[in-house]
C-alpha cells in the first residue's frame, strides 16, 4: 500500500498542469501527420492500443534499393523508432505492411518479396517469421479452386491487408492472387478461405480487409475487376459473410467506386461509415454509409488530391482510425519523396474498436 | 540575393548555438540542490536514469508519472548537462551553454510552455559585419557576405547539400546508397573536389562547423554532416541547412527569458528527491533479473537504466558484462567537439546604435562568428564569441590574458573601438567540463557512421541510450535531448 500511495503521489505531483483545450478541427481538415523517411512508399498505417503509431516502407516501382523498414510515432507523429525489415528476398520487389497486431501487442507484418505473415515484438526489436502464403498455380478455366488462383494472369502471392476474425484466426487478402487467406488460431499454415474472379483485378488486385463482429462478416475493397461483366476500371466495397460454419456466405458489392479511383485501404466509424482511401486518379477520400451509400468525396473535386496540407493526397493508400481523425499513407507511388507521408484528416467521429480476440496470437 | 538558398547568418555560427552555454558565474535553483536527494540512495528502484541533462529529466520524469520508482544520478552537483545559466555581476542572465531554439524544435518548445519559460528573438535588426583578409571589413545587409570569390561556389554546394540531405532518412542515415561513398570523405574533401575556390569556402564553412560542431570541415564525416542538416527540421519540415545555420526562421531563431537553464532546474524541481546529484556512475553491472548501478553516493539495483550521458564519458563506466564490441567502438569513434563561448559584456549594446545587428564572421582571427548575445531587455549589451575546431586549438591554449585580448580584438574589428572596453569578459571551455569533456556534439570520424552507426541506439540488455546524439532530429540541440528521453522513456516502459 505504501508503494502505491508513493506511486499514486508521483504521479500527482509529475502530472502537466492541464492545457488549454484545443480547437475542434473542422472535418476534412487535413495537417501532416510525419514525412516517412527512405526507403518510403507507405502502403499502410496501423494505430496500437499502445497508443502509438507504426508504417512499413513499401515496393518502390522504379526498384527497391535497401531493405524495408517499419518506423513507429507517438501518436502526437514523433518519430520514436525504426527497425529494419530481416530475411527479405533482395531479387524481388520488396515491401512491408504493418497490418495489424495480436493479442500480445507484437505488430503483425505482411512481407511482400516472401510472401510472408511475421511478428515483431517492439519490445525487444524480434521479428519472426510464422506463414509464407503459397504462389497458386491459376485455375482452369471456370473454376475456382481447390488451392488454385482465379487471376486470369498468374501472379505470385501479395499478402496485402490482414484482420483477425472468429475464433482467433487470421484472415489475409492477396494482392496478386483472388483469394482470402485463412491462417486458424495459431496456425502457420494458411489455407485458401475463399476465392473468386471477382477478386481478380488484373494488376490492381485485392486490398483492404476489414471484420465486423457485429455482422460477422468482412468488408473487402477491390481495386479493379477484371472478370465480373462490370467496368473493369470499377472499384469495390464488397461484403463478404462469416458462417457459423466458418466458411464464407455470399459475396455481394456494396459499393462500386468511380473509374479508376482504385480503393485500397479504409478504416469503420462507430456509426457504421467507411472511410476509403482512392488510391488511383481521384486522390481522394470517400466516406461510405454502412450500407455503402456514398456520402462525401474529399477533395470534393477529384484528382489534384489538394487538401490544404502541404502534402497533397499523391496515392492514397489507406485511413486508419487514430480518435477522430483517420491517418491516411500517401504513398506517391510516382515517387515524389515529398510526399512519402502519413497525413492526418480530422473526420469528427470516432473509430469502430478493430477486432482483437484474446487468443489471436501465435505460440 | 534574395534568391540564394541560405540567408542572413546562414554561415555561421549556428548550430553549437543550440547547445552551450559557459559559466563561471553563480547558478541559479538546484545548483544547492536543495531540492535533490539528500542522504543515502535507494537501493531498489525501477529504472535508474544516468545522467541530469534535458535528456536524462525528461526520461526519469515521463517514466515516473507512470507511477514507476525512478532514480536520476547525476556527476555533478547541478542539473543540465551541457546547459548552464550564468549569472553576470550585472544581474542579467546569459548561458554559458546551449541557448537557442527555433522552429521546428517542438518538443523543447512544448516543455518551455509547460514549464512557464518564454522566449524571446534574437535581435535581428540592422547590418552584419564581414570581415575577410583579402577584401577587408564590410557591412551587409540580407543573406550571404557579398563576398564574389566566395559566393557562386557556396551557394551552388549549399544546394547540393540541401538535396542530398533531403535524401537522407534521419533514423539511420547508414542505409543511403551513397552512404559509404559519402563517410569515407570528410566535409572538407567535399568542398575541395567541388568548389573552384575551394580555400575561400572551406574557410567561410568554418565559421559555421566551428560553433556548430566544435570542429572544422576536414574533421567531419559528409555524411555525418548531410545527416545533421536532414535533422534540422522534423516529421513535418525537411531539415535545411538554413534551418539549422539561420537566425530568423532557423535554430538561432530565438532565447529563453532567464536562461535556457530554467528547462532543467524546473524538470529538477519537479521530480525532487528523484534526483540525486553528486553521484557519479562508476559500474553497471547487468545481472539475470536486474541491473546494479554503483555510483559515488551507493549502489542501487534496477529492472532498467537509462543512460543519457555524453559518449565519452559511456567509455569511463565499468561494464559488466562488457558493451558490446560495436557499440564500444561507436564510443570510441564519438569525439565531443572543441568549443568555448567568450562573451564580453557592455554598459548597452553600442552596436546596435551604429545599425549594427550584432553578427559578424571573419575568416581568421579568435572570432569566427559573433552574436549579439544580450539578455532580451538589452541591457546590458553582450557580444558573443564562440572559439570551437582550430579556432579553439590556437586560442583555447593560451592565457586567458591573451585570449582575452584577442577575442575583444575580433570584436573591435567588427563593431568598433568600444569593444576593447567591456564592464566584464566570462568565458567557459566546454573541454575542462569533466562531466562533459567538450561540446556542443559528439561527431562521428569519417568511417565510423555506416560501419558502427546502427548501434547508436540499440539497447543493452537492461541498459537504454539517451542523449541528444541519439535523437533522429536536431541531434547535438535540446530539441533532440527532449526526444531522445521521451524515446528512451517509451522503451523502459514497455519492458517494466
Amino acid at each position: 500500500m505504501k508503494r502505491l500511495l508513493a506511486a499514486l503521489a508521483a504521479v500527482v505531483l509529475l502530472a502537466p498542469a492541464p492545457a488549454g483545450a484545443a480547437p475542434a478541427r473542422e472535418k476534412w481538415d487535413t495537417r501532416v501527420f510525419a514525412h516517412v523517411q527512405a526507403p518510403g512508399y507507405p502502403a499502410y498505417v496501423f494505430s496500437h492500443r499502445n497508443g502509438r503509431v507504426y508504417a512499413g516502407t513499401y515496393t518502390d516501382p522504379q526498384g527497391d534499393r535497401r531493405r524495408s523498414r517499419v518506423f513507429e510515432w507517438s501518436r502526437g507523429g514523433a518519430l520514436l523508432r525504426s527497425w529494419t525489415v530481416p530475411g527479405q528476398d533482395l531479387s524481388q520487389d520488396r515491401g512491408v505492411q504493418v497490418a495489424n497486431a495480436d493479442a500480445r501487442g507484437r505488430l503483425v507484418l505482411l512481407e511482400k518479396s516472401t510472401a510472408t505473415v511475421r511478428t515483431l515484438d517492439v519490445r525487444t526489436g524480434r521479428f519472426r517469421t510464422w506463414a509464407t502464403l503459397p504462389d497458386l498455380p491459376t485455375c482452369a478455366p471456370g473454376t475456382t479452386g481447390p488451392d488454385c488462383s482465379p487471376n486470369a494472369v498468374d501472379y505470385p502471392a501479395i499478402p496485402n491487408y490482414a484482420t483477425w476474425g472468429p475464433g482467433g484466426a487470421l484472415y489475409v487478402s492477396d494482392y496478386g492472387q483472388a483469394v482470402i487467406w485463412k491462417l486458424p488460431r495459431g496456425s502457420v499454415q494458411p489455407r485458401v478461405w475463399f476465392a473468386s474472379a471477382q477478386l481478380d483485378g488484373s494488376e490492381f488486385g485485392t486490398a483492404g480487409l476489414v471484420y465486423r463482429p457485429g455482422r460477422r462478416d468482412l468488408l473487402i475493397t477491390q481495386q479493379s475487376t477484371a472478370t465480373d461483366g462490370s467496368v473493369p476500371t470499377d472499384g469495390k466495397l464488397y461484403r463478404l459473410p462469416i458462417r457459423r460454419s466458418g466458411r464464407p456466405g455470399p459475396l455481394s458489392t456494396l459499393w462500386t467506386s468511380s473509374p479508376g479511383d482504385l480503393p485500397d485501404g479504409f478504416g469503420i466509424a462507430r456509426s457504421g461509415h467507411v472511410y476509403v482511401a482512392n488510391a488511383g486518379l481521384s486522390n481522394q477520400l470517400v466516406e461510405l454509409g454502412a450500407d455503402g451509400h456514398e456520402i462525401a468525396r474529399f477533395p470534393a473535386v477529384p484528382g489534384t488530391g489538394e487538401n490544404g496540407s502541404a502534402i497533397p493526397f499523391d496515392t492514397p493508400s489507406s485511413a486508419t482510425f487514430l480518435g477522430t481523425r483517420v491517418l491516411v499513407a500517401n504513398q506517391s507511388f510516382f515517387g515524389d519523396t515529398s510526399h512519402h507521408a502519413v497525413l492526418d484528416v480530422a473526420v469528427r467521429e470516432r473509430a469502430r474498436a478493430p477486432y482483437l480476440p484474446s487468443n489471436a496470437f501465435w505460440r | 540575393m534574395t534568391s540564394s538558398p541560405f540567408s542572413r547568418r546562414t554561415l555561421l555560427g549556428g548550430a553549437a548555438l543550440g547547445g552551450l552555454a559557459v559559466g563561471t558565474g553563480t547558478l541559479t535553483g538546484l545548483d544547492s540542490a536543495a531540492a535533490s536527494l539528500q542522504g543515502a540512495l535507494p537501493r531498489h528502484v525501477d529504472v535508474v536514469v544516468v545522467g541530469g541533462g534535458i535528456s536524462g529529466l525528461v526520461a526519469a520524469r515521463r517514466v515516473a508519472r507512470q507511477g514507476r520508482r525512478v532514480l536520476l544520478v547525476e556527476a555533478r552537483h547541478r542539473v543540465g548537462g551541457r546547459v548552464l545559466n550564468h549569472r553576470l555581476r550585472e544581474g542579467a542572465t546569459i548561458e554559458s551553454g546551449g541557448a537557442f531554439i527555433g522552429p521546428t524544435q517542438t518538443h523543447i518548445a512544448a516543455l518551455a510552455r509547460e514549464l512557464g519559460v518564454p522566449t524571446f528573438k534574437e535581435y535581428n535588426t540592422g547590418n552584419s559585419v564581414y570581415i575577410s583578409s583579402t577584401t577587408g571589413r564590410m557591412e551587409y545587409a540580407g543573406t550571404v557576405p557579398p563576398d564574389p570569390t566566395i559566393l557562386p561556389d557556396a551557394a551552388r554546394l549549399l544546394q547540393e547539400i540541401d538535396s542530398y540531405a533531403a535524401e537522407i532518412p534521419v533514423d539511420a542515415p547508414w542505409t543511403h546508397p551513397r552512404a559509404a561513398e559519402w563517410d569515407q570523405m570528410t566535409l572538407g574533401e567535399y568542398i575541395r573536389r567541388n568548389a573552384v575556390n575551394a580555400d575561400g569556402v572551406e574557410n567561410l564553412i568554418r565559421c559555421w562547423t566551428q560553433p556548430g560542431f566544435g570542429a572544422d570541415p576536414s574533421e567531419l564525416s559528409f555524411l555525418y554532416v548531410l545527416w545533421y542538416v536532414a535533422c534540422s527540421g522534423n516529421e513535418k519540415n525537411l531539415g535545411t541547412f538554413s534551418r539549422n545555420s539561420d537566425t530568423e526562421n532557423g535554430a538561432q531563431e530565438r532565447r529563453f527569458v532567464g536562461g535556457s537553464q530554467l528547462i532543467p532546474l524546473r524538470l529538477a524541481e519537479q521530480l525532487g528527491d528523484i534526483v540525486a546529484l553528486a553521484a557519479p556512475v562508476h559500474r553497471i553491472e547487468q545481472k539475470d533479473h536486474h541491473a546494479v548501478v554503483h555510483t559515488g553516493r551507493g549502489t542501487v539495483t534496477a529492472k532498467r537504466v537509462i543512460v543519457a550521458a555524453p559518449p565519452p564519458l559511456v567509455l569511463d563506466i565499468d561494464w559488466f558484462p562488457k558493451l558490446p564490441a560495436r557499440r564500444f567502438e561507436l564510443l570510441r569513434h564519438l569525439d565531443m567537439g572543441q568549443l568555448m563561448k567568450c562573451d564580453a559584456v557592455y554598459e548597452r549594446p553600442f552596436w546596435r546604435e551604429a545599425g549594427l545587428n550584432g553578427f559578424g564572421i571573419s575568416d581568421s582571427g579568435a572570432v569566427r562568428a559573433a552574436f549579439d548575445n544580450s539578455p532580451a531587455p538589452g541591457d546590458p549589451g553582450v557580444l558573443l564569441a564562440f572559439v570551437g575546431g582550430s579556432t579553439w586549438r590556437r586560442y583555447g591554449v593560451q592565457t586567458r590574458a591573451k585570449r582575452r585580448r584577442a577575442v575583444l580584438e575580433g570584436f573591435a574589428a567588427m563593431f568598433g573601438e568600444q569593444a576593447l572596453h567591456p564592464v566584464d569578459y566570462v568565458e567557459h571551455d566546454w573541454t575542462h567540463e569533466v562531466w562533459t569533456r567538450g561540446g556542443p556534439v559528439a561527431n562521428y570520424a569519417p568511417g565510423t557512421m555506416v560501419q558502427l552507426g546502427s548501434a547508436i541506439r540499440r539497447p543493452f540488455g537492461r541498459v537504454h541510450w539517451a542523449g541528444t546524439e541519439t535523437s533522429t532530429y536536431w541531434t547535438g540541440y535540446m530539441d533532440g535531448a527532449v526526444r531522445s528521453g521521451q524515446r528512451a522513456a517509451v522503451e523502459v516502459l514497455e519492458r517494466l
